[in-house]
């Protein structure tokens, strides 16, 4: 089993509604982001700008996890690297190894309160104490792993059930982020990359991410999504 | 919210030199200093030389790497896992050297000439070339940074490490230690030449690697770098102290202020290619950028 997720970089309508799903989930502090909106223009002079869904891509030949002088950084059985803060000692050398610039140090100017100087929101007060992020150690996605491992207790199938999928595929408004097992051919993620052509960023620095995308359309100039029919026959909402 | 524009530029590396990452800078110099200046002087066999690398490596090198730590209390975790990374590695590099150096140089005081000692110099100097090496290999290692990418950096830092050792032997022949002024110039020469040759060597290569590699070196050249590379590494670092090399050379004898002055300029310069090598370091960008 090794869970990973599919990108459909033509259905995202830019709505930042994966980012807001995790910093609810995860209680983020405001200065940092777990997933991130990279946007591009593409197209000479006829532009479109072009977004792309980042997140940490849980490699499996994770450069993070050979950097990690503690052993805080781990790679589950299931494919999910994950952080455990009271190991981390900050060195920061994960940060600086990710070739996808996917980590963050959460340094105390970051985790400054949402109104910085004035009481804490009710919000802020239960995210201290339901999770608790150390200032001083490095964060990054982890699959909303709480998700899918209280899921999997239940009886529950991740990427099928939303009680055991992470946050942000479930807020997606366009279906553009897909969740499930990539070891399983029959799974939809397996399916959408073996039809749609799913890439990885980076694949030359031999990481193998688990995060795919589909439906790029970098350097073309064309006004259409790229597979507009193909969004269709899946389902896709325009 | 924002866009993230910056992962489809060049974008460089900052924790590892910016705000507090200047800590871990010194730190880097320090520890390439210390190590070659302790294996400059098991080579003049100066105890005055090993004390000072044992200060330098255990008190800048070890405290500001402490310092740069988020959690620094939890630094036992770094030295307890000796098979995760070469960061792991060189940390046990220093408290090893720190606690073998220091029986060193207990042993080289009031034991001198006995096995013991020599076995200690023996191990505490393969601990010292560990300290000076670590950090370039760590950078090394690092895949997505092109520039760092080349055997030619922890070459380097060695080098750059026993150039500084070199030089600090001058300053201690002059103070009266157990230094022999001439073989320590003689040394200084020999190493300043060897370290222009592979910082051009370098940036060479990492020119010709790829395109990112390509702007990390314009950024030392021509970028905000520029003044650093040019002030730092070239005047400093390496045109005063080959002029004044070439001047005692020439001249036979050279006022002690001037060879003084030209170890200052040394250390400068090595500090100012610590820093342009971490501070030009940069990542391809994460998504390719249209055509």
């Amino acid at each position: 089993m090794r869970w990973g997720m599919v990108v459909d970089l033509s259905s995202c309508v830019r709505c930042f509604g994966c980012v807001a799903a995790c910093r609810i989930e995860h209680y983020l502090p405001m200065g940092i982001t777990w997933p991130k909106l990279v946007a591009l223009e593409t197209g000479g002079d006829n532009p479109t700008v072009s977004t792309y869904s980042v997140r940490c891509n849980q490699c499996k030949d994770a450069p993070c996890v050979e950097a990690c002088p503690t052993g805080a950084t781990t790679r589950r059985p299931d494919g999910i690297v994950v952080v455990d803060q009271d190991k981390c000692v900050g060195c920061r050398y994960c940060v600086v190894a990710c070739p996808y610039q996917n980590r963050t140090f959460l340094s105390k100017d970051k985790d400054q309160g949402f109104f910085p100087g004035r009481v804490q929101t009710d919000f802020e007060k239960a995210g201290k104490k339901l999770y608790r992020h150390q200032i001083g150690t490095t964060e990054k996605c982890n699959f909303c792993v709480e998700r899918i491992d209280a899921g999997l207790a239940k009886g529950l199938k991740p990427g099928i059930d939303r009680d055991a999928t992470p946050a942000c595929v479930n807020t997606c408004p366009a279906r553009a982020l897909t969740f499930g097992d990539l070891d399983d051919p029959d799974s939809e993620v397996s399916r959408l990359i073996r039809e749609r052509g799913g890439f990885q960023l980076h694949p030359e620095y031999n990481t193998d991410p688990s995060v795919y995308f589909i439906d790029g359309k970098i350097g073309k100039t064309d006004t259409e999504p790229a597979s507009r029919k193909e969004s269709e026959a899946i389902g896709v909402p325009d | 919210m924002e866009m993230h524009q910056w992962m489809i530029s060049y974008t460089r590396q900052t924790e590892w030199i910016d705000k507090r990452g200047i800590l871990l800078w010194i730190a880097f110099y320090a520890g390439g200093l210390g190590g070659g200046l302790y294996l400059v002087s098991l080579y003049f066999n100066s105890l005055w030389g090993m004390f000072i690398s044992w200060l330098i490596i255990g008190v800048i090198k070890g405290g500001t790497h402490l310092l740069f730590l988020g959690k620094p209390w939890r630094f036992w975790r770094i030295i307890s896992r000796p098979q995760t990374s070469w960061l792991a590695r060189g940390f046990i590099f220093v408290v090893l050297f720190v606690g073998s150096g220091a029986i060193q140089l207990m042993l080289s005081h009031w034991m001198p000439g006995s096995v013991a000692e020599i076995l200690f110099k023996v191990s505490t100097g393969i601990l010292a070339f560990g300290v000076t090496v670590y950090t370039g290999i760590i950078l090394k290692n690092i895949k997505g940074v092109p520039f760092w990418n080349s055997i030619l950096l922890p070459i380097l830092f060695v080098l750059c490490g026993i150039l500084g050792g070199f030089g600090l032997s001058v300053v201690i022949a002059l103070a009266g230690g157990d230094v022999n002024l001439s073989a320590a110039e003689w040394g200084s020469r020999i190493l300043l030449i060897a370290n222009v040759l592979v910082i051009i060597l370098y940036l060479f290569q990492a020119e010709q690697r790829e395109e990112v590699g390509k702007q990390s070196v314009m950024e030392q050249l021509r970028g905000n770098n520029a003044p650093i590379f040019w002030i730092g590494i070239v005047s400093l670092g390496i045109a005063i102290p080959l002029a004044i090399a070439v001047t005692s050379l020439v001249a036979g004898e050279i006022a002690s202020g001037l060879l003084v002055f030209g170890v200052i300029c040394e250390i400068i310069g090595g500090l100012a290619l610590r820093y342009c090598v971490l501070k030009a370091g940069a990542y391809q960008p994460l998504v390719a950028k249209a055509q």
